[in-house]
């Protein structure tokens, strides 16, 4: 019998995956509203998860926002220019700043201002441009920390109790390899679909689709559609390896491959759960979106109402970003995981000399 | 076959000119093959010498020619800045005009045949391949006053949806598409090859002009109809006439919404403002409609009323490439399907256009050499009525493949930087100077200097004289001028008349050098006024310590960064809100202002009610004691970081 076939059949507590399931059974976690629900209740109960990766964020973000105060106080001088820019937008002075900045002060502009930036950015996503240099090292540098953390988050997820900061960052470390490992394959995957699949679609498919359209509206629909072509294969393969590392932490999974085809597995067998929770999911990163939209701090707010406001959504952010892992988690364990269900091999005791001295 | 008189037969001239002025006529028949994309045409020039001198030759724009292959001028100039528009065109893309047959008509009716005399000619370049220009020397001259007459027959395919000429589906804007002869002046033919920043230069003529096109297309073209006439053939033919011109473009689709509105001015005589819109545009009528009126009313007003009975506004299908263009009586805007309100998007187009009617279209400088004359004096007058008659105007971003726009509430854009484009010319504000033929200018940066530098040039103008003033410069220019072919130094003399100064030095420093301004207040320091050292008194000389006389003397370090030289106030506030003012001539590198007052400076400004627009730099033109640059920073920098953080999430998402 392959892993897939087997029932949930044990619950005693233990590894990653029979904690998990130790709170929940088919009936919330099986279900999707139920694995849904379950997600957030695990983030929620993991507040410093949701601490932690908002940090991740900030520390990354910190110090070239410290460059960027640098290169805006330098440019301002003692100007009296200042004085509007501090109390609302100095349209001029700004135009001004960027005629002359260059490094991260190249990505200082109007995009940033409140739900402009949400735009702004996943408009370069499905547009794939180009970032400043020191952005796009920043976005390498986000990537590489949330692989590191990515074992982490998913340990305690699984396993939905408090573990302490020893063990979260010993599954960081266990597991890091392993991403990185998937990281490769999966980042292999993306280069070829945001760089050939994504060329191929809008710099060669889209100018011939559009060439005798005279309609504009026309030519946004096509466009529309080609977005919608294009996040069909990111998305599967996202949550292919969302569930690949899933299944790798619930099930303590060394080969990276075989956790890949492994959650191509689930997915085969539960595509309707799995699209479903991933629409939820969706739904929850739009309302989150739509809230930004509403709430978004505009140029004359006092500083730190805008500031507030700006962190609460990127908290909210983290909340479903750790939704999707949560959740996804909960639904596999409700429908698989069982204790007795490792992938790695069944250990031999003794497992070292050590443990066996200690028995002795 | 079935003929139509239409109602607006009555008014086909421009009331304030009159066939003394019209030195080119043409009487063109033209039918269109939409599916070959081909016109074939048959025309009448009729030409009057308006020189002192005899004409031996003639000459003959053949503007489709510039996209005939890609040793053209047009084609080559735009290489130079690496734009190969026609690098990977199929063949069909490219285009052309063929004189098929010229003929020179004598009093009498017989014809001398010229087919073969004709000549292409690159007088500017020396570009052997271009065939934009064409020439042919005459057996018998033409005297001054004397009448030239032409028979032209000639066949010209549209090349594809390119740079403001050709087709797209079942839109054709038909432009600079028939032979056309050049202008001549005093020292003869200025007549130029077609160069890909220069724009057009031709006498002003009576134009009577039919169109044969399919039946049921909707036709559009300087001046008014005539007449409409069912060919029996699935064809129509529309014939248009205008006086007063010196060009005729038109426009012909199945597609188009036709609609009308009329405008009168008071005391003048009414306009059809014509909107030949497309359909995914028909809720962005009316704002056409109101800039139009807006244009013909201000700009009316502020320099001469607008004197044909018609104007037509042609909104182009998407990707046509013909948006933003300027003909007689006709021009074509260009707006989106998404096109927020209070951004000006139609309206600033409209109003750009519109204004080329007065300059260009009746004031009519010579647009190879000096375009920003009339393109200068249009940015000019379109961004102040911008400013007057459509504010709020915010600035919009588009994204999601230029499409989705998001308005920007917070930015609120301003006449002086924004729509003078100053943010667009600092980042290039040397690369040539204004005086520089503009067929001649470096490609890349012809519009900022023909359309950004001029017009931050009128606007500094105004804000050295006032807009009272600088509106009777532009109304004088402007009657003394109409349906003649103005200069640089017929604008300049009136300037210096109107405003009773001589703006030599001005002239030399703005239009003839490519200098740039920066000004800056380098450093402020206000001590107390002391003194020690050797002092008289009844003793003679004797040695005193400082002695404070409760006074403070503010010195402020002012400098000039760049070459460019400009009168500018300094301006001191004063910690008791008192201000205090100097004129710098700033002619030297720095100087150094002193202020004695009985209390400490805050700040200080140079040229504080920024005149001189063309400053690149408006930073550094204050300096204030209490810097509030740490906070902007701050501000900015923490705005900044939510932006990077929420792209460190998108980021996030795919691990």
């Amino acid at each position: 019998m392959r892993p897939d076939e087997a029932l949930p059949a044990l619950k005693r507590p233990g590894g990653a995956a029979s904690s998990g399931t130790a709170s929940l059974g088919p009936a919330s976690g099986g279900a999707v509203g139920g694995a849904f629900i379950d997600g957030l209740n695990r983030v929620t109960r993991a507040p410093w998860l949701v601490i932690g990766v908002w940090l991740s964020t900030v520390l990354l973000a910190l110090p070239l926002a410290v460059l960027l105060q640098q290169q805006i106080r330098t440019h301002l001088g003692a100007s009296m220019a200042a004085q509007s820019a501090a109390e609302g937008v100095n349209f001029d002075w700004w135009n001004e700043f960027l005629a002359q900045t260059s490094g991260v002060g190249t990505s200082f502009v109007p995009a940033i201002l409140g739900f402009a930036a949400v735009l702004e950015n996943l408009s370069t996503f499905a547009d794939v441009r180009s970032l400043p240099t020191v952005i796009a090292i920043a976005a390498a540098m986000q990537v590489l920390m949330s692989l590191f953390l990515a074992g982490g988050l998913l340990d305690r997820l699984a396993r939905d109790r408090a573990i302490g900061a020893a063990a979260f960052c010993s599954a960081c470390g266990v597991y890091f390899g392993r991403f990185v490992r998937l990281g490769i394959i999966a980042g292999a995957v993306y280069w070829v679909l945001f760089s050939t699949f994504h060329g191929w679609l809008f710099d060669d498919l889209y100018p011939s689709l559009i060439a005798e359209v005279t309609v504009e509206r026309t030519a946004f629909f096509i466009r529309l559609g080609l977005y919608f072509v294009f996040a069909l294969p990111v998305l599967f393969f996202n949550v292919l390896f969302d569930y690949a590392k899933v299944r790798a932490v619930v099930e303590d999974r060394r080969s990276m491959i075989g956790a890949i085809v492994a959650g191509w597995r689930f997915m085969r067998r539960q595509p309707i759960a799995v699209w479903a929770l991933y629409k939820l999911n969706v739904f929850l990163f739009l309302l989150v979106l739509g809230g930004y939209y509403l709430l978004a701090p505009g140029a004359a707010s006092p500083n730190a109402i805008a500031f507030g406001m700006g962190q609460l959504y990127i908290v909210l952010r983290v909340i479903v970003r750790l939704q999707f892992a949560a959740s996804q988690i909960a639904l596999f364990q409700g429908r698989l995981a069982h204790a007795g269900y490792v992938a790695r091999p069944t250990p031999r005791w003794p497992d070292s000399p050590a443990a066996e001295a200690l028995l002795k | 076959m079935l003929s139509v008189l239409l109602h607006t037969t009555a008014r086909p001239s421009a009331q304030d000119a009159g066939p003394d002025r019209r030195v080119a006529s043409y009487d063109i028949d033209v039918s269109l093959d939409p599916a070959t994309r081909t016109l074939t045409g048959k025309e009448l020039i009729t030409w009057r010498n308006p020189g002192q001198i005899a004409a031996y030759s003639f000459r003959l724009h053949l503007f489709w020619n510039a996209f005939r292959n890609t040793n053209s001028t047009w084609l080559k100039q735009r290489r130079l800045i690496g734009d190969t528009p026609f690098a990977n065109r199929p063949a069909d893309d490219f285009g052309y005009t063929n004189v098929t047959r010229i003929a020179r008509v004598h009093d009498d009716g017989s014809e001398t045949d010229l087919t073969k005399a004709l000549q292409f000619a690159s007088p500017d370049d020396q570009n052997t391949d271009d065939r934009s220009l064409a020439a042919a020397f005459l057996q018998d001259a033409v005297q001054p006053g004397q009448v030239l007459r032409l028979r032209v027959e000639w066949t010209g395919r549209f090349p594809k949806n390119f740079d403001r000429t050709g087709a797209i589906g079942n839109y054709f804007f038909v432009s600079q598409w028939f032979p056309k002869l050049g202008a001549f002046g005093s020292g003869g033919w200025m007549a130029h090859q077609f160069f890909a920043n220069s724009e057009f230069f031709a006498d002003f003529g009576f134009y009577d002009v039919r169109m044969t096109v399919p039946r049921g297309w909707i036709v559009g073209a300087t001046g008014v109809e005539q007449s409409r006439t069912d060919n029996g053939n699935g064809t129509t033919t529309h014939r248009y006439t205008q006086g007063d011109v010196h060009d005729f473009a038109w426009t012909t689709s199945p597609d188009f919404i036709d609609l009308r509105q009329d405008y009168e001015a008071p005391g003048g005589a009414p306009v059809t403002i014509r909107l030949l819109i497309q359909p995914e545009h028909r809720h962005l009528a009316d704002r056409h409609f109101a800039a139009a009126a807006a244009a013909l009313k201000y700009f009316g007003e502020w320099y001469g009323r607008y004197p044909y009975p018609a104007l037509t506004i042609v909104d182009p299908v998407f990707q046509s490439d013909s948006g933003g263009m300027e003909y007689p009586t006709l021009f074509t805007a260009g707006t989106r399907w998404l096109s927020p309100r209070h951004s000006n998007d139609p309206e600033y187009v409209v109003l750009h256009e519109a204004g080329h009617q007065w300059w260009y279209g009746m004031v009519a400088n010579n647009e190879v050499q000096h375009a920003w004359l009339d393109e200068g004096l249009t940015e000019y007058s379109d961004s102040r009525l911008q400013f007057v008659a459509f504010q709020p105007n915010y600035l919009v971003q588009r994204f999601f493949g230029d499409f989705i726009p998001w308005q920007y509430r917070d930015i609120p854009l301003q006449r002086a930087t924004d729509t003078n484009y100053l943010n667009t010319f600092r980042r290039n504000p040397d690369r040539d100077s204004l005086s520089v033929p503009t067929a001649g200018l470096w490609p890349a940066t012809h519009q900022n200097i023909s359309y950004h530098k001029a017009a931050l040039m009128l606007h500094t103008l105004e804000r050295m004289h006032t807009w009272e003033v600088m509106q009777r410069v532009l109304s004088v220019f402007f009657t003394r001028f109409k349906f003649q072919h103005p200069t640089p130094d017929d604008f300049f003399a009136v300037l210096n008349e109107v405003t009773g100064q001589d703006h030599a030095f001005f002239i030399e420093q703005v239009y003839r050098s490519s200098n740039t301004f920066d000004y800056a207040i380098e450093r402020v320091v206000s001590e107390p006024i002391e003194a020690r050292g050797l002092m008289e008194s009844p003793n003679g000389l004797t040695f005193q310590e400082p002695q404070v006389e409760g006074q403070f003397r503010t010195s402020v370090t002012v400098r000039r960064l760049a070459a460019g030289q400009f009168p500018v106030d300094v301006l001191v506030t004063f910690r008791n809100g008192e201000q205090a003012r100097q004129q710098w001539d700033g002619r030297g590198r720095w100087a150094v202002l002193e202020f004695d007052r009985p209390v400490e400076a805050v700040s200080a400004q140079i040229d504080p009610e920024r005149h001189l627009l063309l400053d690149t730099n408006n930073t550094n033109n204050s300096r204030t004691l209490e810097p509030r640059g740490d906070a902007a920073a701050t501000k900015w920098s923490l705005r900044w970081m939510v932006w990077l953080q929420d792209l460190l999430m998108n980021a996030a998402f795919f691990v």
